[in-house]
């Protein structure tokens, strides 16, 4: 059996505030005698839903909160930080899911941010390209060094930072969800990097919602729920349904409802509609009651088309036909008086107003239809709020509690509460269950399945395969701004499939 | 309950907190003569409180405010005497180049993407420039009795002027807190990718607040007229501006966007006049009330930092 490097026994966390402090008066804790360890060259992965506290105990190992009570063992040292720094001096590099590299610095820059190679006078640059180009290689990534860090992909970003992370001399890395954004081909890059890691000797905690590639990278994996450690098991023995077991405390039914049936009549049918200057049309169309998933690349023009349709973004000719009636110089509001929603891809900058509360967030993109641009009548509004809040099943202490203290799950369920409350005809839902638990998910997809039912039309973008094929009705593939493929039948709903329309 | 309203309304509490320790410190504080000047000093700036308030929750600022107030109260001044208006269109033809200012500090915010800053402190400027040019320099004295009676008419222990400030606090109160427009601007000043997505027609929201503050400072322009029973350019000013922001961070308004009340505009603006009430009675040198102006503004702010946990 290998070494252990991490040893982290009885961590107890009371409840605290959004920036570490206590909160007075309460004993409620959010981390009950959690035991975790970690082996030398081990991927260990780290499960549990929203709010099992799989983050807070990440944050204590980083450093960014202090534990309340037990003990934790860094490296064969009695460790209990205070501050970041002490944690990323001991070898420990954290990987945040928000990556925290500065977008106009190029690659190089960021690599040595704070600890520029100097030279005689000025920084020597010579130096820091060929020392990045080095780094970057060790990890068999081939990029120019002096490219511009916004002109990365998200995933070229996450191996920066990971190349960054590991040049502190990190022997633990922590990686919060790292695929969440990423597309297969991306993921299989980056669990190549990850081996790689492993290789020399340094051990990955790897947090992440995405079962079906933990069995692909990870030694051992521990589920956490409520606050507690469920237990560890070797990755030998995975078994999904006995993992979502332990996650959720119960055996979940099945994951993808499906009792919709699509009917003939079409909502929308979009036809010669160029998201781009020079890029090729996209010819799509939906029926009412159909759920229809558009897969493809971050960053194939998915969100663009979408956009486009909303009235959210200019898009360069193309005719699209709304209902029956074709429609011109569309902006949201219009496009939400006539029924047509999107829910988008990053809740927190354009789904939820967070500092807001529960039901001006829900009410928000009613007013106009419920008011009449005038008097706000509260307890009609918070009626209507609280019906959806029920009917949906969004956990929260109060209707008037801010969006903000949401988990991430919940927050999903208000935006999209606020085009519930709406009666959408045409919903276009662009990566509905990202970053969500298996539960939240699974009640996700029930509501898509009652509105389709109901008749509504849907259009799901999501770069979660499993997802798309569990879904979708029908499938588009996006690639390069336009349509590569449609598949209409079942049988053919296979990952690699759809794969091949992507790349 | 307790929590909720200190945080809505702890200008209120300050207001009283303030008027407690004057009325220990300075025995000439407690009178009823002293509190009706108090609200009386108060009463016109906080109409432009109120539109302040307004333009700081869409995360902007309007610093030709002041200005605005100058060309207002001049060119009422022009229309009404040296043109010989009636005086019902004089007032509306000085409250429609408010607004058309309001329109151009929108325009330049809204549609041509110039930072509030610059926008107002710019368009504050060519404002200035132009009362400063149609007045030649001077002031307009005299004014028609009929005129200065439209703020200067009693009412029991009040004049006029109160209630048109009480009427406009009363309009804004409903549009701010009661109505859709009200909704969309606190959701627009909190995130506005997220409003324009749920359907705020964000553009309109943007440029009304500016028109707003553009015929509120027309408002001001004309009843500090009355007030002095002459019209001048120099009336308003920057000096005024920055004590309006001041009035209205004190009030709870931050710069940051979002946040604002009416009742924070009010207790905002009595609270400074409080201050400098009790400066002028314990016959400190006036330049005291600049000094602590600028304090307040920076502790208002640092405060507020520290609310969000960003020190």
């Amino acid at each position: 059996m290998s070494k252990v490097i991490l040893k982290m026994q009885n961590i107890t966390k009371y409840i605290f505030d959004a920036y570490g402090k206590p909160i007075h008066g309460t004993d409620v804790k959010i981390l009950k005698d959690v035991n975790f360890d970690v082996h030398e060259a081990e991927v260990h992965i780290l499960v549990g839903e929203n709010g099992a506290g799989k983050s807070t105990l990440m944050k204590i190992l980083g450093g960014i909160i202090p534990y309340d009570e037990g003990s934790m063992e860094l490296f064969g040292q009695k460790v209990s930080f205070t501050n970041p720094r002490q944690s990323q001096e001991m070898g420990v590099g954290f990987i945040h899911q928000e990556l925290n590299l500065c977008q106009n610095l190029n690659v190089a820059e960021n690599l040595f941010l704070g600890r520029e190679l100097s030279g005689r006078v000025f920084s020597n640059k010579k130096e820091m390209y060929k020392r990045s180009r080095e780094m970057l290689m060790s990890l068999g990534f081939d990029i120019d060094p002096r490219t511009k860090v916004k002109n990365l992909s998200t995933a070229q970003q996450q191996i920066v930072e990971i190349v960054k992370v590991i040049s502190y001399d990190s022997k633990l890395v922590i990686m919060d969800e790292p695929t969440a954004s990423l597309t297969q081909a991306e993921i299989d890059h980056l669990f190549e990097i990850i081996r790689n890691m492993v290789k020399q000797g340094i051990s990955v905690i790897y947090i992440s919602h995405r079962f079906e590639e933990l069995k692909e990278i990870g030694d051992r994996l521990t589920v956490l729920r409520d606050g507690s450690c469920v237990g560890t098991i070797d990755m030998k023995d995975f078994d999904h349904d006995k993992v979502v077991n332990m996650m959720v405390g119960r055996t979940l039914t099945k994951m993808y409802t499906c009792t919709h049936t699509p009917k003939e009549n079409e909502i929308l049918r979009v036809e010669d509609l160029r998201i781009g200057q020079g890029t090729e049309p996209v010819n799509i169309h939906v029926n009412a009651g159909e759920i229809v998933g558009i897969g493809g690349l971050v960053g194939a023009g998915r969100t663009e088309l979408a956009k486009s349709i909303f009235g959210a973004r200019k898009y360069f000719g193309g005719r699209i036909t709304y209902l029956g009636e074709e429609i011109h110089g569309q902006t949201p509001r219009r496009m939400i008086e006539k029924g047509l929603m999107y829910l988008s891809e990053d809740r927190k900058i354009e789904g939820l107003v967070l500092p807001m509360d529960l039901v001006c967030n829900i009410s928000l993109a009613s007013l106009p239809r419920i008011f009449k641009n005038t008097y706000i009548k509260k307890d009609v509004e918070e009626k209507m709020a609280r019906e959806m809040i029920g009917e949906i099943d969004v956990v929260c202490n109060s209707s008037r509690q801010l969006a903000s203290t949401l988990s991430g799950g919940n927050q999903q369920k208000v935006a999209l509460a606020k085009w519930l409350v709406t009666n959408p005809k045409l919903l276009i839902l662009d990566e509905p269950t990202r970053g969500i638990d298996v539960n939240a998910k699974a009640e996700i997809y029930e509501i898509m399945d009652r509105l389709a039912g109901s008749g509504v039309g849907i259009l799901m973008i999501s770069s979660e395969l499993p997802e798309l094929i569990g879904m979708s009705d029908r499938i588009y593939i996006m690639k390069q701004g336009t349509i590569s493929g449609e598949l209409t039948d079942h049988k053919e709903f296979r990952q690699e499939t759809i794969l091949a329309y992507t790349i | 309950m307790g929590k909720k309203f200190i945080k809505d309304y702890g200008c209120v509490v300050i207001f009283f907190i303030i008027c407690v320790i004057a009325s220990i410190a300075i025995p000439r504080f407690l009178s009823f003569n002293n509190f009706m000047t108090i609200i009386k000093q108060a009463s016109i700036p906080i109409i432009v409180c109120v539109a302040m308030t307004m333009v700081l929750m869409t995360g902007g600022i309007d610093l030709s405010l002041g200005y605005m107030i100058g060309l207002a109260s001049i060119a009422c001044g022009i229309f009404i005497k040296s043109m010989g208006m009636p005086i019902a269109v004089g007032i509306l033809l000085t409250l429609l180049i408010g607004s058309a200012f309001g329109l151009l500090n929108g325009i330049c915010i809204q549609l041509l993407h110039v930072p509030a800053f610059i926008a107002t402190l710019g368009t504050g400027y060519i404002i200035y420039g132009i009362a400063q040019i149609i007045s030649n320099g001077e002031t307009v004295n005299h004014l028609p009795e009929a005129f200065l009676a439209l703020g200067k008419t009693k009412v029991g222990p009040f004049t006029t002027t109160i209630f048109v400030s009480a009427v406009v606090c009363l309009i804004f109160y409903y549009v701010l807190h009661k109505s859709t427009f009200g909704r969309n601007l606190m959701a627009f000043g909190m995130n506005e990718a997220a409003s324009h997505l749920s359907g705020v027609n964000t553009a309109f929201v943007n440029l009304a607040v500016y028109v707003i503050s553009g015929v509120l400072s027309g408002i001001v322009g004309i009843l500090l007229t009355i007030d002095v029973n002459c019209a001048q350019p120099t009336m308003g000013g920057g000096n005024y501006t920055f004590q309006v922001i001041t009035g209205t961070v004190i009030g709870g308004a931050n710069l940051y966007g979002g946040k604002g009340t009416i009742v924070g505009a009010i207790f905002g603006m009595l609270t400074l006049k409080v201050i400098a009430n009790c400066i002028n009675l314990a016959n400190a040198p006036y330049y005291f009330v600049d000094a602590i102006m600028g304090v307040i503004i920076l502790i208002a702010i640092i405060l507020e930092n520290v609310k969000n946990k960003k020190l």
